[in-house]
C-alpha cells in the first residue's frame, strides 16, 4: 500500500506541470538586423585598451568626464567579451580635441589598428559648420536644444574603435535606439540623443565578433539564431515505475555565420521534457528539467508508469535572439504492473 | 532490469539561421563648396610643443554630381568609413547645385574607384534628418537617379565602396 501511494503522489505530482503548460510558439526576433562590422580585424577578447589625451590637444574637462564615462558605458554594456576602455595616463591610445582625423565635416572620429591601438576625436566646441555651429551640450552650463551629448558621441566612436560600423535603421527610423553607433546621431531632445548604453544590434554584433561573456549570458535580442536541443535516455525499455534518466543537451547551432557564438552551449535556460501518451497526438509539458551545469546540459531522473513519448523542448525566450527548437522523440516503453499495481483509474 | 550505458542523442536539426527622365540640359550648377574636399589630416590646436604626431589618413573618394551638360558639383562628405578609420557628420545641408525638375543625374567619383552599391534619398531642403526621407533610386555602379519634382531640396547618396562607404550631400533647388 505504501508503495502504491508513493508511486502514485509521485506521477501524479510529475504529470501536473503538463497539464498546466502548453507548447510554446518561437517568436521572430524583435529588433532590427546587428550592425554591420568594419573589415579590419578585432582586438582580444577582453583585451583592455589604455587611452590618455593626446599631447597637445586634450580636450577640456567637461569633455574629458564625459569620455571616460564613454568608456565606462563601453565596458558595462558591451554584453560581451570585446575589448575595454580604461583611463590612463600611460596608455598608448590617444584621444584628442580638435579636427585631428574627422575630415571637414566630422564632429567625432576614430582610427584603429587592432590588435594594437586606437585614436579618437572629438571637434571643437563653438565651431561653425556648414550645418551650424558644434555645441556639446556638457560644455553648456545650460544645456541647449541642437547640443550633441558628447558621452553619446563618444559611446558611438568606442564602438567604431570596437568593430561597429553603423546601424542600417528602418525607413521611419523607429528603430533608432537599437544601437548607438548611427550615421546621423541625434541633437538634444532627439529620442536617442543621450544614449549611454549600447544598442541591442551593437550588442549583437560585438556578441558575433568577441562572444558572449558566459555559457548562460543572454543573446541580444537583435539576433535571432538557431538553437539545437537534444534529448537521450539511459534506458528505452523499463519495468514499472522504474526510473528513467532524461538528458537533453541545448546549444545555438553550428552556423559559419554566426562566427563566435556558433556551436555554443546554452545554460541556466528553460528546457522541458514534454510527453506524448501512445495513440495521441499532443504534447504536454511534463516536466522541466533543470540546468544541471553550466554547460548547456539538463538532466532529470523520473519514474515512469506507462510507455509514452518523449521530447525535449526549448521555447524561443522573448528576451533574447535565440529561436526555439524541439529534440528527436525517444519511446520509452513501460512493462506492465505485474504486483502491488495502483488503481489504474487515480494512477493515470 | 538491465542498465544500459547513456547515450545522449546528437540531433542535428540544421536551419538557419535610376530612372531616366527627359527634362532639359539646362542645368546650372554652382562651382563646388569648398568644404567638400575628401578628409586629410591637420594638426590639432597646437597648444603644446610636444604635440602628439597624427599619422596620415586616406579617406573616400570625392563625389561629384553632373546634370546632362553641366559641370560637376562635389558633394559634401558626411559620415563616412574608410578601411579602420571613420568621421561621424551630420546630416548636411548638401553642396547647392540647381537642375531640372526629372533630369538625369550622375555621380562620378575621383579617384574613379568601384562602387558596390548605392542608394540616393532626399529630403526638404529644410529638414536635418533622414526621417521620412523619399528613395529616389538604389543600384550597383556609379549612382544615377532621376532630379525630383520643382523644389529645394537635400540629396543624399550613400555609396558602398570596397574599402568602406561614404554618404555625400547635395542641396538640389530645382526649377
Amino acid at each position: 500500500m505504501m508503495r502504491s501511494l508513493r508511486q502514485r503522489r509521485h506521477r501524479l505530482g510529475a504529470l501536473l506541470p503538463g497539464l498546466i503548460a502548453s507548447i510554446a510558439i518561437a517568436l521572430p526576433a524583435l529588433a532590427h538586423s546587428p550592425d554591420p562590422s568594419l573589415s579590419g580585424s578585432l582586438f582580444g577578447q577582453d583585451q583592455q585598451l589604455r587611452f590618455r589625451w593626446r599631447s597637445g590637444a586634450e580636450p577640456p574637462s567637461a569633455l574629458k568626464t564625459a569620455i571616460r564615462a564613454a568608456a565606462d558605458d563601453s565596458n558595462a554594456t558591451r554584453a560581451s567579451r570585446a575589448a575595454t576602455f580604461v583611463y590612463d595616463t600611460a596608455g598608448t591610445n590617444n584621444i584628442g580635441y580638435g579636427t585631428g582625423t574627422c575630415g571637414v565635416n566630422g564632429i567625432g572620429c576614430f582610427t584603429r589598428t587592432a590588435p594594437t591601438s586606437f585614436t579618437m576625436w572629438l571637434r571643437e566646441h563653438g565651431r561653425p559648420f556648414d550645418w551650424g555651429t558644434l555645441r556639446w551640450c556638457q560644455m553648456q552650463a545650460e544645456p541647449t536644444n541642437g547640443c550633441y551629448d558628447a558621452e553619446t558621441i563618444a559611446l558611438d566612436e568606442f564602438g567604431h574603435v570596437e568593430i561597429l560600423n553603423h546601424h542600417v535603421n528602418y525607413a521611419d527610423e523607429s528603430d533608432y535606439t537599437d544601437a548607438v553607433v548611427q550615421t546621423f546621431s541625434r541633437t538634444r531632445p532627439k529620442t536617442g540623443w543621450n544614449m549611454h548604453t549600447y544598442g541591442v544590434c551593437d550588442t549583437a554584433t560585438l556578441q558575433v565578433k568577441y562572444d558572449v561573456p558566459t555559457l548562460s549570458s543572454p543573446y541580444s535580442r537583435c539576433l535571432d539564431l538557431t538553437t539545437i536541443v537534444t534529448l537521450g535516455v539511459n534506458d528505452s525499455s523499463i519495468a514499472f515505475g522504474a526510473s528513467v534518466d532524461f538528458g537533453s543537451l541545448l546549444r545555438v547551432a553550428t552556423n559559419s555565420s554566426y562566427e563566435r557564438l556558433s556551436a555554443n552551449p546554452l545554460g541556466k535556460r528553460t528546457v522541458r521534457l514534454q510527453r506524448r501518451a501512445i495513440g495521441s497526438t499532443t504534447w504536454t509539458n511534463f516536466y522541466t528539467l533543470p540546468s544541471s551545469t553550466p554547460t548547456g546540459t539538463y538532466r532529470a531522473t523520473l519514474r515512469l508508469f506507462e510507455t509514452a513519448d518523449f521530447r525535449t523542448a526549448f521555447s524561443a525566450p522573448t528576451t533574447e535572439g535565440l529561436r526555439g527548437d524541439t529534440s528527436a522523440i525517444i519511446r520509452v516503453t513501460v512493462a506492465p504492473c505485474t504486483s502491488n499495481c495502483p488503481d489504474p483509474l487515480t494512477a493515470q | 532490469m538491465p542498465v544500459r550505458a547513456m547515450t545522449w542523442a546528437a540531433v542535428v536539426l540544421a536551419a538557419v539561421a535610376a530612372c531616366v527622365g527627359s527634362g532639359t540640359p539646362s542645368s546650372t550648377p554652382t562651382p563646388a563648396d569648398p568644404s567638400t574636399s575628401a578628409p586629410q589630416a591637420t594638426a590639432p590646436p597646437a597648444t603644446a610643443s610636444q604635440a602628439t604626431p597624427i599619422p596620415p589618413t586616406v579617406g573616400p573618394p570625392v563625389g561629384r554630381l553632373a546634370a546632362e551638360g553641366g559641370d560637376p558639383v562635389s558633394g559634401q562628405l558626411g559620415t563616412y568609413v574608410w578601411r579602420d578609420a571613420g568621421s561621424d557628420s551630420p546630416w548636411l545641408p548638401g553642396a547647392p547645385v540647381t537642375v531640372g525638375a526629372g533630369e538625369p543625374l550622375t555621380v562620378s567619383f575621383d579617384p574613379a574607384i568601384g562602387v558596390a552599391s548605392w542608394r540616393a534619398r532626399l529630403v526638404p531642403a529644410d529638414a536635418d534628418a533622414p526621417v521620412g526621407a523619399t528613395l529616389l533610386g538604389q543600384g550597383v555602379g556609379d549612382p544615377a537617379f532621376q532630379a525630383p519634382e520643382a523644389g529645394s531640396w537635400t540629396v543624399e547618396v550613400h555609396v558602398v565602396f570596397d574599402a568602406g562607404d561614404a554618404s555625400y550631400f547635395w542641396r538640389l533647388e530645382v526649377t
